[in-house]
């Protein structure tokens, strides 16, 4: 089983290092990918999932969330069942946002998706139950933050005029791509995670790697509001 | 099995270490790198302030020489994001200069004016002024002095612009 399983994650790690060097941002959209998003007109089906499927892959504040929602699901069927409520929340938004034609400052939704990661890191130390008695409904929490997450995603695409020709087909494309990425993504979540809950390091450390989480929370927070204060 | 509820210390502990964390990093690498505001001045020794220098400067390419009454000349400058750049060519009065710019797709808003040579008064003249990713035109300069573009960018992304012009003119640059 080990033998079949580390050239696996060998390969996924070789794959994952390739995709990020050749688009290292991990948030806006990159130079080529603008290009192509104002020329084109018309039904793009396949470039835009692959546009999605990028703009999640390596967009590093909707990993962190997905890492803090799975990080003590241990059954497969939890891990389907909150991936599935986010997944519900921002496709809602991203059509709604992006077909409404619903302006929301990017900076300030992206502080939002920072303080998602800072919310489930803390709720993840069980700081819910500690300050408050209870812990709010987790799966609400994450249908709730799914839907800012997806007015995070319909940002990034209203910063282009995108042609009216062919919009609905292309969203629905791009959302197709974005689960894809996140499905990409979740695989080696999941193998990682599954991994070290094995080892005794898991327990040892896992208030750390949530207080890291949280941290890093609070990092795209303040870098997201300052971006907002200045521009 | 679910998630342990750690005890009241560890969870004070653990927020305050997010947040010390958070900040030190924030102050001392993300805010150089990505905003050039270094107040620690560590993003400068390590050379991180040079990425966000690197979107603050524009770049200037230049082909062709800058010589008057010459054929045509390409250049190429790009406006950072959230920045506005002018670019200006010396003109005596009556000197005439056809030009043709585009971006690539994003519309910038502009201002094609010209100040007159030794004014202090702050005093210019525009000759257009819209918000367009493309424009071809010209101009005869009402009398001598620095002529040329102002360009805004309002978008997240640096914008390109190919600048194409043919006339009488010294090239001046970026100012």
């Amino acid at each position: 089983m080990h033998n079949n399983i580390k050239p696996f994650i060998a390969c996924l790690l070789g794959l994952l290092l390739v995709s990020l060097s050749f688009g290292a941002l991990a948030h806006g959209v990159d130079d080529n990918t603008r290009v192509f998003l104002e020329q084109n007109s018309g039904m793009q089906f396949i470039p835009f999932i692959y546009i999605g499927a990028k703009h999640m892959f390596t967009g590093y504040d909707h990993i962190l969330f997905l890492v803090g929602v799975i990080f003590f699901l241990y059954r497969s069927r939890d891990v389907l069942l909150y991936v599935s409520m986010f997944t519900v929340g921002h496709s809602i938004t991203l059509l709604w946002g992006v077909l409404g034609d619903i302006q929301v400052n990017p900076y300030l939704i992206d502080a939002i998706i920072g303080f998602s990661v800072v919310y489930k890191g803390f709720d993840n130390l069980g700081g819910f139950k500690r300050v408050f008695g209870r812990q709010p409904n987790t799966k609400l929490a994450v249908l709730i933050f799914g839907l800012f997450h997806g007015f995070g995603l319909a940002t990034k695409l209203q910063e282009f005029e995108l042609a009216p020709d062919g919009l609905v087909a292309n969203m629905i494309a791009f959302n197709i791509g974005v689960e894809l990425g996140q499905f990409m993504a979740l695989v080696f979540i999941v193998i990682v995670i599954n991994f070290w809950r094995k080892l005794p390091s898991f327990e040892r450390f896992s208030t750390m790697t949530n207080t890291m989480l949280m941290s890093a929370g609070f990092m795209l927070i303040g870098l997201q509001l300052t971006g907002y204060y200045l521009y | 099995m679910t998630q342990d509820v750690v005890s009241t210390k560890t969870l004070i502990k653990s927020t305050i270490a997010a947040t010390i964390i958070a900040a030190m990093v924030f102050v001392c690498f993300i805010l150089p790198a990505e905003y050039n505001i270094d107040p620690t001045h560590i993003g400068h020794k390590l050379g991180l302030t040079a990425l966000a220098h690197h979107d603050d400067e524009p770049t200037l390419v230049a082909q062709g020489s800058a010589v008057s009454e010459q054929g045509q000349q390409v250049i190429e400058v790009t406006v950072p994001a959230g920045k506005g750049i002018e670019y200006k060519f010396q003109m005596n009065q009556h000197n005439k200069m056809t030009y043709e710019w585009l971006t690539d797709g994003e519309p910038l808003y502009f201002d094609l004016h010209g100040e007159p040579e030794g004014d202090t008064t702050g005093y210019f003249e525009s000759y257009a002024i819209a918000t367009l990713s493309e424009m071809k035109g010209s101009f005869t300069a009402p009398f001598t002095g620095s002529h040329g573009w102002y360009w805004k960018n309002t978008s997240e992304q640096p914008v390109a612009i190919q600048l194409i012009v043919k006339g009488q003119y010294t090239v001046i640059g970026l100012k």
